[in-house]
Formats: structure tokens, C-alpha cells, sequence
């Protein structure tokens, strides 16, 4: 299982990485949250323990591991908060250059 | 001997260096009399002067005076005073001269306003140059040396109008810097080595230094350093370049301080580095070459202050020369060398400054016969040309003879070589001294244009002193204290015993012979002075190491240049450039570690278990609506895949099994792709769709798609091999979690644990977390209204207040009329939703769900209404939404409920249960601050995300065509 679980890290990486690149503004949004469900889907497989039951003091049998949830927890609402920034920035970007197109922002160069 | 009165001379300057700042004030600089000031100026560094040279009979004894503050205990880094003779010989010298050249720049600068400045820097050199000498540590050290580099910068660039000034300081600040860097990187090894940073521990581990593998190194990167410094062949070319600087700046740093801090250093470090055939070839190779070279370039200068700096650097060579020998008689020369060269030059410079002040140039070839306009100031530079000369009864004598005794005794093979290049030197600063003498204050005047008169008193008898010192430190009779502090120096430099006397003459010797034949030769080529020079001209007129210089500074510029190529000022470009270099970045250095895990074995899959199955499922649905993101043209269908790639990942967390996580998944994807929508709907329609254009993969070049692929790939198989290895080698027994599951029943009352985790065991880090959320949706706000102000379309408000007649109601987001079979739904589902969020925030901690889940419940349902109802429609029907008062309420009642829990429990955000023992609460329902902060949590998220709802959804930056 951890080396499905690897190559599709790897996968998502690299699809979030390509959308990344894609000249079209919500395409790169899109690449960042696919960067971001991939670290998730890493820090759910660093779990210590492989669970059967959910992480309650109530629950019986193996449970799985806590900690990584409540990172991931954590994770996502962090990057929901950065995503909609950057969609924001990223928006406000087009707006100033009248462009969609990531090539088209070239104002770094003057 | 511990004694922190040593920082007094140091504060003491410093505090004299402020007050000399202070008159930068406008209101006080109307008030400045320079002359004055500088007199109560000069007072620091006398009494500097008579602080350190009160512990001269005590360093005698070898007494060895430290000081230690730690400054950061967990890097070991301290600040450290280490003072010792040879210390207190140099830092004599630096207050000692430092006192003349104060009080002789107040004279110097007469009526200048703006000189404060000019005694400000030099107070705060002085303070540098003393740190330097008595830094106890190579740290502490290496801060003061900078300090002395800036500040040279400082003084040689005190004329800033003029281009010389500035181009002689950036050259001495580029050479000196580029060897401080140097200097820093061999200190480190040596220190690293030596198993301390403090000179106790450095001097004490002389054979583990010279017996370390990395000792080439260290000691090339240490004597780097210190050759810029002091202006060693090649890096020479800085100092006469900072001849630009005022005179006293020139007299102070060039000749007496800062040059000799490479001297200080080699002599310092000789215990721990030197005595071996490297540091004395190295030395004796580059002081010889200095030694030479400065002579014979001296003799063609016509400035005066040219002419003195390269006769500096030719002592400096010597000086060099003479740290590389392992014999007790050089060290003898070096400590007499060093006083000797330190009084005379000083004293030369500043009589150089006062021709140039009283005649207005430098050039012996237009100045002449002032000895009868100029006599003390004559006989002041006469006493001390002499001492440059080497002749006798001056201390200068003393200083050559004790070079010649010590080359007699080096090695036959190169003692000849060495022994006549230092007769020649010596004869050429002989005939440069006569050259100084006579072409200024003998003959007829050559300039009749040049009127002048004699210097104010307290202008050449700041030179006097040292000329004076020059002629009694050597023909004072008895015995003498001062041998015995040059001998004591001497001594903490080479390590063993140095006898040093100042007795002129030892009888008819090997060295008198050679010190007669240079005298000699030094004579005649004073009298052929003219000859000399004009064939010195003629020969190499083209060659200098300054163009060397200028090329390397023409390559630094060209490479800039090339490196910048790569700024082509466009995001995909650097997003390239930095990916590909993270993922070289990773495989260099990590390769070793994730070498391990590359013999893959097919996983042995259990196809028995159902989970098994499931999860493969969930994962290729993942990758596979990933992958629909790419392949789908549209761009609403693009999120729509995304945000089944989201609901495929809280099916992944569902099978964990991970419920709370699978839950807040679920509705920030919802969110997300809402959010999405929103800012698609935003975008103009003419930018949408030449978004819609450039988004399918069938418009990119071939060579562009290669390049992404390339990259993406790349950074896949990197991240893939990382994780396998993080997986592979993860621990199977957690060391936090079981902490968790035994207590969070009894700390937290929560028999979740994820729950408990998040507001109660890290509640500091989810309370930082809403903030961020928070500080998102206000930042949002912000951007998109500044935005919207700025390249608002008043066209679309002018066409809303048009359609304002109560007909608004039925239309939707993006101007779309929606019926009443989905406004309907939306009156029910908002008051759903707040049910919804109580009862998460109710029952969290013992089942899935918590604030945010709640706060994330209500938002979509708001959500709902702005698509439904439209911006204007939601605002008036909720008037009760106020996003930004609730972030700032939720954000308030979390700290507000930790600071509670803190007076309660002892623990910011503990848990406390208010309602502990009521009966008629509701069963599994608690009032307590984990509730309270669950509130805060849900408030916030409603907040934030209301706000980036509300703004994306704002109708201004849409474009309605």
C-alpha cells in the first residue's frame, strides 16, 4: 500500500505542479489546492498505526492514529484560507493587466 | 586575569564618537566651533591612552588581561577582550596617535561645519581599530575588523562630491571586504579546529592547528584576509587609491592603524598557525614581493601622499616578511618596525597635510623651498624623513638594522635574495625620503603662483610628537622600560623569549656593513632621482594590477548581467526556474537517503480486505479527477473535477478511518469550488474566455508542454521517492498519540481525540489558526475593494442603481433570474444550517464535527443565498451578516476564553467545564471553555468566509456586457 500511496502522492504532485504552470489564472488556483490535497493525503499516510476504528476513547479495536488527523485538520483550513488569498491576488493581478493569461503579467520585467 | 574596566577605553571613545554626532543636529551645528570640539574630543583617547598604558608594567609580567560576556549560550558565541603586550603595544598606538590626529583635524577642518561628521567616523574607527587589537575572540574580532573596513569606506569616501573619492573607497572597501569574508571563513575552520572561538583555547592549540588536514586552507583564508588589509602584493592597489581621504583619515587608517590589523592578526595567530614552511613561504614570498614592489613604485609618485602610501606599503611588506621568519630576532625587528614605521609615517603624512592645507597642492613637482616660510614644520618632517631614512641616531636606524640582523640569520639558500632586495628596499626609502624632504622645503620655489606661511602650532606639533618620540625612544640612555614592552610583545607574538634592546650601535657587524651599503645606495639614487624616475616612466608606463581590477569588476558586471538574462519578468518562467531547482537541490542532497528505497518490490496487495480495495479506489478517483482538471476544457468543468478530487479525498479519510477529517473535508471542498465559481463569475467575459483559450493543452507549443511536463514530472517522481522513503522508514509506534488517547477523556472531556487534539491539547495552535483564517478574509476584502476602487467600472454601479426598483430580487449571481423552486429551498436551508452548526459545535467533542465544520455549515448556506438572491438582495434580507465584526468577536471570545481557562485551570485554553454536576443539562452537552472556544472557532470561519464570499460576490468587479 505505501508504494500506491507514494506514487500517488506523486501523481498529484505532479498534476498540481503542471496546472501550476498553466498560463490560465484558475488553473494555477486549481494546481495550488491539488498541491494541497496531495500533502494531505501525505501526512494521512504517515499515521503510526493502520486503524479499523475511529480515533474515539470510546471506540474498540485498533484505532487509527490521531495525530496526523488532526494536522491535516489544521492543513486544511490553512490552505482553504491561503487559497482564497492567492485566488484574491491572483484576481486583482488580471484585473490590473485586463488579462487572464499568466503570460500576458510581465510587470516584474519593468 | 578577568578585568572588565578594559571596555572602558573602548566606551569612552564611543561615547566621544556620539557626542561628535550629536552636532549633526541643525540646532546645535550652528553652535559648532570644530577647533573646540575637537580639543574636548581629543580628550577620550588620551585618556584611553593613559588607561591602557597604566597596565603596561603588568602585561611585562605576562599577565594576560580577559574579558567574557556569553552573548548567545546555545551558538557558544561570546564577546571577548583578550589584552596582552602585543594587544596593548597596538592599541597604545591607535589611541596614542589617534589623540594627535583628533586634535590635528580640529585644526585641519577650521570652520567647517560639516566636520562633525569627519570626527565622528574617526572616533568610531578608533573604537573599531581598538576592539580590533583587543578582541578576545576571532568573533568579536572579525565584527571590529568590518568595522574598520565600513568605516575606511567612510572616510575615504568624506568627500563625496568627488569621483576619485568614491571610486578610491568602493576599490579599498571591495578588496577588504572580499578578504573579511575570506578572513571570516578561515577564523571559523580555525576555531572549529582549535575547539573554541576565544584566543585562550586558539593560542593553546597551535599543534592541533598545524597538524589539521584543513590547515592549507585555514591558513590561506586567514592570510587572504589579512593581505588585503595590510596591502600586500597584489591587493596593494587599494591603498593609494585611498589617499583620496582627508589628510588625517589618510595619516590615521594608512599608515599607523588600520593597514597594520593584517600585521596584528599574523603576528596574533603566529603561536597557533605559524612555524611551519608554509606560513613562512607564504609570508616571506608575499612580503618580500610588497616589500619591493611598494619601494620602487614609491620612487616615480609625484603626490606626496602617493609617494608616502607606497612607501608604506613597502614597510608593510617588510613587517609581513619579517612574521614569517621563526627566529626571536625578527620578532624583535617586527615590534620596532612597527613603532618605528608608526611614528614616522604618521608624522610624514600630517606634515604632507599641511603643505597641502597651507599651499594648496601635493606635487613635488610644483612645491620647493618652503623651509624658510615653514621651518618647525620643516624640521618636524626632516626628523621624521630621517627616521624613514633609516640613518642614524633615530629610531628608524634601529628598525632596518634589526631587519638586517634577522635576514643574516635565515637560511643561506634564500637569506642572499632576501638580504640584498632589503638593502635595495632600504635604499630606495631612503632616497624616497630625501625625494620628500627636498623637493618640498629645499631648493628655490618651482611654483611662484604659491603663497604660503606656517602652519597654526597645534597643527605641526601633532607631528612633532612622534617625529620627537623617534629620536628619543632610541638615544634615551639608562635602562629602558620601553625594550622591555617591545621585548614582552615580542614575546607574545613569537611565543618564546625575544631580548630586545635599543642600543644603536652593536659595533663593526655583518648588518652595519649592510646597513652602510644601503645608506650608500640609497644615496646615490637620490642623487640620480630625476634619471630614475623618467626611466621608471618609460619602462611598464601601461602595466598595473588597478587594471586587473578593472576587469575582474567588468566580468562581476558582465555576469550580472548574463545571471539577469533569466529575469524574464514573467511568473511561469521563475516558476520554472525555482522548481527545477528544488528538484536538483533535493536529488544532490538527498540522494543518499533516498537511494534506500529504490530496489522496489511489488507490494504484496491484500486484495482480501474490502478497505484495501476502497482505498484504491478513492486513490485512483483522486488522481483521476486531478487528472480531469488538465484534460478539461472548460473552466467551470475544471473545478467541478477538482472538487471531485476533494470529495474522492474524504472518502480516502472516511476508510482511514478519519471521520472528523472526512467531514471538514467535505465541506471545504464545497467551499472551495463555491469560491471557485465565484471568482470564475468574477472575471470578465472577454478575459474568460481568452482564459477558456489558453487552458486547453492543445495551445501550447510543443516545446512549452515538453518544459511543464518535464518539470511536473520531475517534481513527481521526486515527491514520490521522498515519500516511499518517509513511509518506508516511518515509525510503527507513535511517541504522542497514546499520550492523547489515555488523556483526552479525562483533560479535555472529549472522547474525540481529534477534537481534543485540535481544541484542547494544540489549541494555541488552532487559536493562531482561525487567526490566519481570519486575516485571509479580511486581506480579501482589502485587496478586492482597493481593487475595485482603483479600476472600478463605474458603468456597472450606474447600470445597477438603474435596475434599483425592487426588480433585483429575482435575479441570481452574474445577473441570472432564478425561480422559485430554488429560492424556496434557500429560505429552508439557511435556518437548517444554523441548527446544523449548534449541534456540531454541541456534540463535537464526542463525535465527529467542531466549530469549524459549523462555521463552515453556515457559510455555504449564506452561499447559497448570494447565488440565489444576488449581492444586493443578501445584504438587505441578512442585515444581521456582519463578517468582519465576526471575525473580530470570534477571534476576541477565543483569546478572552483562553485567558479564562488560564485563570481556572493554570493552562491558556484548558479545559474547564462550567456546568460540572447541573442535572438538567442536556446528556453529553457542557458549558465549558472548550464549547466557548468552539464558538469562537465557528464564528470566525463564518466570518472569514463570509467575507471571501461576499467579496468575490460583489457585483463591482463584474463586468455586465
Amino acid at each position: 500500500m505505501e508504494l500506491l500511496t507514494a506514487v500517488s502522492v506523486g501523481l498529484l504532485f505532479a498534476i498540481g505542479v503542471f496546472q501550476m504552470l498553466r498560463r490560465n489564472v484558475i488553473r494555477s488556483v486549481i494546481g495550488l489546492m491539488i498541491l494541497a490535497n496531495a500533502v494531505n493525503l501525505f501526512l494521512l499516510s504517515t499515521g503510526a498505526y493502520d486503524g479499523v476504528a475511529a480515533a474515539y476513547t470510546t471506540s474498540s479495536g485498533a484505532r487509527s492514529d490521531a495525530l496526523p488527523q488532526a494536522l491535516i485538520l489544521t492543513a486544511i483550513v490553512i490552505s482553504m484560507g491561503g487559497t482564497a488569498f492567492v485566488l484574491a491576488m491572483l484576481y486583482i493581478i488580471s484585473a490590473r493587466y485586463h488579462t487572464a493569461d499568466l503570460d500576458e503579467v510581465n510587470g516584474l520585467k519593468n | 586575569m578577568i578585568d572588565a574596566t578594559l571596555l572602558l577605553p573602548l566606551l569612552i571613545i564611543g561615547a566621544a564618537a556620539l557626542l561628535a554626532a550629536v552636532f549633526g543636529l541643525p540646532s546645535l551645528n550652528r553652535r559648532l566651533n570644530i577647533t573646540r570640539l575637537s580639543w574636548f574630543l581629543a580628550l577620550a583617547p588620551l585618556t584611553a591612552t593613559i588607561l591602557l598604558a597604566l597596565r603596561v608594567p603588568q602585561v611585562n609580567e605576562g599577565i594576560v588581561f580577559t574579558w567574557q560576556w556569553t552573548w548567545l549560550p546555545t551558538l557558544n558565541l561570546n564577546l571577548g577582550l583578550y589584552v596582552d603586550s602585543l594587544s596593548l603595544l597596538f592599541a597604545l598606538l591607535v589611541t596614542f596617535i589617534g589623540t594627535l590626529v583628533v586634535v590635528y583635524a580640529g585644526q585641519y577642518f577650521k570652520g567647517d561645519q560639516g566636520a562633525w561628521r569627519f570626527l565622528a567616523y574617526l572616533l568610531l574607527f578608533m573604537v573599531s581599530m581598538l576592539g580590533l587589537v583587543t578582541a578576545g575572540d576571532v568573533l568579536t574580532l572579525f565584527i571590529f575588523w568590518e568595522g574598520t573596513s565600513i568605516l575606511s569606506f567612510l572616510l575615504v569616501a568624506y568627500k563625496t562630491q568627488s569621483e576619485a573619492a568614491r571610486y578610491g573607497a568602493f576599490r579599498a572597501l571591495f578588496i577588504t571586504g572580499g578578504g573579511g569574508i575570506a578572513l571570516l571563513a578561515g577564523l571559523l575552520f580555525v576555531s572549529n579546529v582549535a575547539g573554541g572561538t576565544d584566543f585562550g583555547t586558539i593560542l593553546s592549540s597551535g599543534d592541533v592547528l598545524r597538524h589539521s588536514a584543513v590547515y592549507p586552507v585555514m591558513l590561506g583564508l586567514v592570510a587572504f584576509g589579512a593581505f588585503t588589509k595590510s596591502a600586500q602584493w597584489p591587493a596593494h592597489i587599494w591603498l593609494p587609491g585611498a589617499m583620496s581621504a582627508p589628510t588625517p583619515a589618510s595619516a590615521y587608517l594608512h599608515s599607523a592603524t588600520m593597514v597594520k590589523a593584517g600585521i596584528y592578526l599574523m603576528a596574533r595567530m603566529n603561536p597557533a598557525l605559524g612555524f611551519t614552511d608554509e606560513w613562512f613561504w607564504l609570508l616571506t614570498i608575499f612580503g618580500g614581493v610588497t616589500m619591493l614592489v611598494g619601494a620602487y613604485l614609491g620612487l616615480k609618485q609625484n603626490d606626496l601622499k602617493a609617494l608616502l602610501a607606497y612607501s608604506t606599503i613597502s614597510q608593510l611588506g617588510v613587517l609581513m616578511m619579517l612574521i614569517g621568519q621563526d627566529v626571536p630576532e625578527a620578532y624583535k625587528a617586527l615590534v620596532i618596525g612597527i613603532v618605528a614605521h608608526a611614528f614616522y609615517k604618521s608624522a610624514l603624512f600630517l606634515v604632507a597635510g599641511i603643505v597641502d592645507h597651507e599651499t594648496g597642492t601635493r606635487d613635488i613637482r610644483r612645491l620647493g623651498g618652503l623651509r624658510k616660510v615653514m621651518p618647525y614644520t620643516f624640521v618636524v618632517g626632516t626628523l621624521a624623513a630621517l627616521s624613514m631614512a633609516g640613518l642614524p641616531p633615530l629610531f628608524g636606524f634601529l628598525a632596518k638594522e634589526t631587519l638586517l640582523v634577522t635576514i643574516t640569520n635565515m637560511p643561506p639558500a634564500v637569506a642572499g635574495l632576501i638580504r640584498w632586495s632589503a638593502v635595495l628596499a632600504g635604499a630606495l626609502m631612503l632616497a624616497q625620503a630625501g625625494l620628500f624632504i627636498w623637493e618640498t622645503f629645499m631648493g628655490r620655489p618651482k611654483d611662484p603662483a604659491i603663497q604660503a606661511h606656517e602652519a597654526p602650532a597645534a597643527m605641526w606639533l601633532a607631528p612633532a610628537v612622534p617625529a620627537v618620540l623617534s629620536l628619543v625612544l632610541s638615544i634615551l640612555p639608562g635602562p629602558k622600560e620601553e625594550a622591555t614592552f617591545l621585548a614582552s610583545a615580542a614575546q607574545a607574538a613569537f611565543g618564546a623569549k625575544v631580548k630586545v634592546s635599543t642600543v644603536l650601535f652593536h659595533g663593526l657587524t655583518v648588518e652595519f656593513l649592510l646597513s652602510l651599503a644601503a645608506i650608500s645606495l640609497g644615496v646615490v639614487i637620490f642623487l640620480a632621482r630625476w634619471r630614475i624616475r623618467a626611466w621608471q616612466t618609460a619602462v611598464l608606463p601601461h602595466f598595473s594590477f588597478n587594471k586587473l581590477y578593472a576587469w575582474v569588476l567588468a566580468g562581476i558586471d558582465r555576469a550580472s548581467v548574463w545571471a539577469t538574462c533569466l529575469q524574464q519578468g514573467r511568473i511561469r518562467p521563475y516558476l520554472h526556474l525555482m522548481l527545477a531547482a528544488t528538484v536538483l537541490l533535493v536529488v544532490g542532497f538527498g540522494w543518499n537517503s533516498l537511494r534506500f528505497v529504490l530496489p522496489i518490490s511489488w507490494p504484496g496487495l491484500d486484495f482480501g480486505g474490502e478497505i484495501v480495495v476502497l482505498r484504491l479506489f478513492a486513490l485512483l478517483l483522486v488522481v483521476g479527477a486531478s487528472l480531469m482538471t488538465v484534460i478539461l476544457v472548460r473552466d467551470f468543468n475544471a473545478v467541478l473535477a477538482f472538487g471531485a478530487a476533494g470529495l474522492s479525498m474524504a472518502v480516502l479519510f472516511v476508510l482511514e478511518p478519519a471521520p472528523d477529517v472526512a467531514l471538514v473535508q467535505i465541506v471545504v471542498d464545497i467551499l472551495a469550488v463555491v469560491i471557485l465559481v465565484l471568482a470564475l463569475a468574477r472575471l470578465p467575459r472577454r478575459q474568460r474566455r481568452k482564459a477558456q483559450e489558453v487552458a486547453a493543452i492543445r495551445r501550447y507549443s510543443g516545446w512549452s508542454l515538453a518544459r511543464d511536463v518535464v518539470v511536473a514530472g520531475a517534481i513527481g517522481l521526486v515527491v514520490t521517492l521522498i515519500t516511499l522513503s518517509a513511509l518506508l522508514s516511518r515509525p510503527r509506534e507513535s511517541a504522542v498519540t497514546p499520550y492523547y488517547a489515555a488523556n483526552a477523556k479525562a483533560l479535555t472531556g472529549a472522547s474525540d481525540i481529534v477534537g481534543a487534539v485540535v481544541v484542547d491539547f494544540r489549541a494555541l495552535d488552532t487559536a493562531v489558526e482561525i487567526a490566519v483564517f481570519g486575516m485571509a478574509g479580511l486581506g480579501i476584502y482589502t485587496l478586492l475593494r482597493f481593487a475595485a476602487q482603483k479600476h472600478g467600472d463605474n458603468r456597472v454601479e450606474e447600470e445597477e442603481m438603474a435596475a434599483g426598483d425592487g426588480r433585483q430580487s429575482t435575479y441570481g449571481i452574474g445577473g441570472l433570474r432564478t425561480s422559485a423552486f430554488v429560492r424556496a429551498p434557500a429560505f429552508v436551508v439557511l435556518p437548517l444550517s444554523l441548527v446544523l452548526a449548534a449541534t456540531q459545535m454541541m456534540y463535537g467533542h464526542d463525535q465527529p464535527g467542531d466549530g469549524f465544520t459549523a462555521g463552515v455549515i453556515i457559510s455555504l448556506a449564506v452561499a447559497l443565498w448570494y447565488v440565489v438572491f444576488g449581492y444586493e438582495e443578501t445584504r438587505r434580507r441578512l442585515p444581521w451578516l456582519r463578517a468582519s465584526a465576526f471575525v473580530a468577536a470570534g477571534v476576541l471570545l477565543a483569546i478572552g476564553t483562553g485567558a479564562v481557562a488560564a485563570l481556572l485551570t493554570g493552562s491558556f485554553l484548558g479545559n474547564y467545564d462550567f456546568t460540572a454536576g447541573w442535572a438538567f443539562m442536556p446528556s453529553g452537552f457542557h458549558i465549558s471553555t472548550s464549547f466557548l472556544f468552539e464558538v469562537a472557532i465557528c464564528l470566525t470561519v463564518l466570518g472569514s468566509a463570509a467575507r471571501m464570499i461576499n467579496s468575490l460576490g460583489h457585483p463591482e468587479g463584474r463586468e455586465r456586457d
